[in-house]
């Protein structure tokens, strides 16, 4: 609460505010759009990591975003620009942890067998349990140069929902021949106890509701890995052939919670994009 | 019924003209016509090829924005061929004309895309679970 005390103070500051009439950047967005509408049909799919669960099929991926002077609004995420310069962007960002999309796939199945391999006596319905999507208020970071990109951001939960943060930050680097345009990106991201409990953990309510399926469960704080590599190739201003890979290495208590069936998550998609 | 053979007559005079006209408009060929500009590679050094062809024999000239002054002009031909390097950074167009140098007969717009905006918020990573690209 204090921390976001003193974001609210930051952000009623005039003097925190960015001049965005004076920065380079603004002078740039003059000139273009501040409206980003893309969209891409093709297939893909992200895998989901829990139990009894499906993986998320992508047929269709939407690109709407709009960046003001100070405001912007990025597929969900609200932002507000406090600093821009030559050397780097800093923005307060409110977002949505989609991370409860993996338990709206998820299926109930009558089990044998508890999670530590013992044999129940009778089979049990075991569903996985269910959790929330959560608001979560930051900040985050940008840098470049010719030596690539780098985001990192801090978020904390405003939502009462896991009551963790989550610190992330990710390297990218571009290339580009001719037309084909290739992005590599990596980095990590520390998730607090709080936040690593709620979505992987397993309360003794939610043990005892499973009658032996499922054990309680609590997590500590844990560091994911993740990758990516996307690809495009222009055909025109407008269309493109799109194709990224994802991989995301959860942390260890994750991986050995009894709700996680993958030690990862991976995705993929590919398709044409039209950008208007 | 005198109106409705007035009206075909109108509409078949109007549809013969317009024919006549889309015959007499020449047909202009610009490769490339996408022109991919980022912060390391801030203009395009294409040459690009441009080609036009009419259905009438007659005096023709091409322009550029670069120049007020013709690209190059023919006389007494029904087409033409014209390869011409430029350095590029913005939106142009190639079109060509008759002796009425100023109505452009027909014209092709080079488009410029650029990658980087200046604006460091469009590269932001958005970790969607169903966001991909």
């Amino acid at each position: 609460m204090r921390a976001l005390a003193i974001l609210t103070c930051m952000l009623l500051s005039p003097g925190a505010l960015a001049n965005p009439g004076s920065t380079p950047t603004a002078i740039a967005e003059a000139a273009s759009s501040r409206w980003r509408f893309a969209i891409a049909l093709g297939y893909g799919l992200r895998s989901n990591p829990l139990i009894q669960s499906d993986d998320i099929p992508i047929i269709v991926d939407l690109d709407i975003a709009w960046f003001g002077d100070r405001f912007f609004f990025d597929n969900g995420d609200v932002g507000l620009t406090l600093s821009d310069n030559r050397m780097f962007t800093l923005d307060f960002v409110t977002r949505v942890n989609s991370e409860r999309v993996f338990f709206g796939r998820t299926d109930t199945q009558f089990v044998s067998f508890a999670a530590d391999g013992s044999t129940l006596a009778t089979p049990v319905l075991l569903e996985v349990p269910d959790r929330d999507f959560a608001v979560e208020a930051g900040i985050e970071l940008l840098t470049d140069g010719d030596w690539g990109e780098l985001q990192l951001t801090a978020f904390r939960d405003v939502s009462a929902t896991h009551g963790g943060y989550e610190l992330f930050v990710d390297y990218a680097y571009r290339w580009r021949h001719d037309r084909w345009v290739i992005k590599p990106s990596l980095g990590v991201s520390y998730h607090s106890r709080s936040l690593n409990d709620y979505y992987w953990g397993v309360t003794a309510d939610e043990a005892a509701e499973s009658a032996g399926a499922l054990p309680q469960y609590r997590l500590q704080a844990g560091i994911n890995a993740h990758a990516r590599l996307a690809a495009q190739y222009i055909v025109s201003k407008h269309w493109s052939f799109a194709a990224a890979l994802e991989y995301e290495r959860m942390n260890d208590d994750a991986a050995q919670s009894p709700i996680v069936a993958q030690r990862s998550v991976r995705g993929y998609f590919a398709g044409m994009s039209y950008r208007f | 019924m005198l109106r409705i053979l007035i009206l075909l007559g109108g509409l078949l005079l109007c549809c013969t003209e317009a024919r006549a006209q889309s015959a007499d408009v020449p047909r202009l060929n610009v490769t490339p016509l996408l022109c991919i500009v980022d912060k390391r590679a801030p203009t395009c050094d294409i040459t690009f090829l441009v080609q036009w062809q009419s259905d009438t024999v007659g005096y023709y000239c091409l322009f550029n924005d670069f120049s007020e002054a013709p690209v190059r002009c023919w006389t007494e031909r029904d087409s033409g061929e014209l390869n011409d390097p430029r350095e590029v950074s913005e939106t142009f167009s190639y079109w060509i004309t008759d002796e009425d140098t100023a109505k452009r007969l027909v014209a092709v717009a080079i488009d410029v895309l650029r990658l980087d905006s200046g604006d460091r918020r469009r590269q932001r990573r958005n970790r969607h679970v169903w966001d991909l690209l």
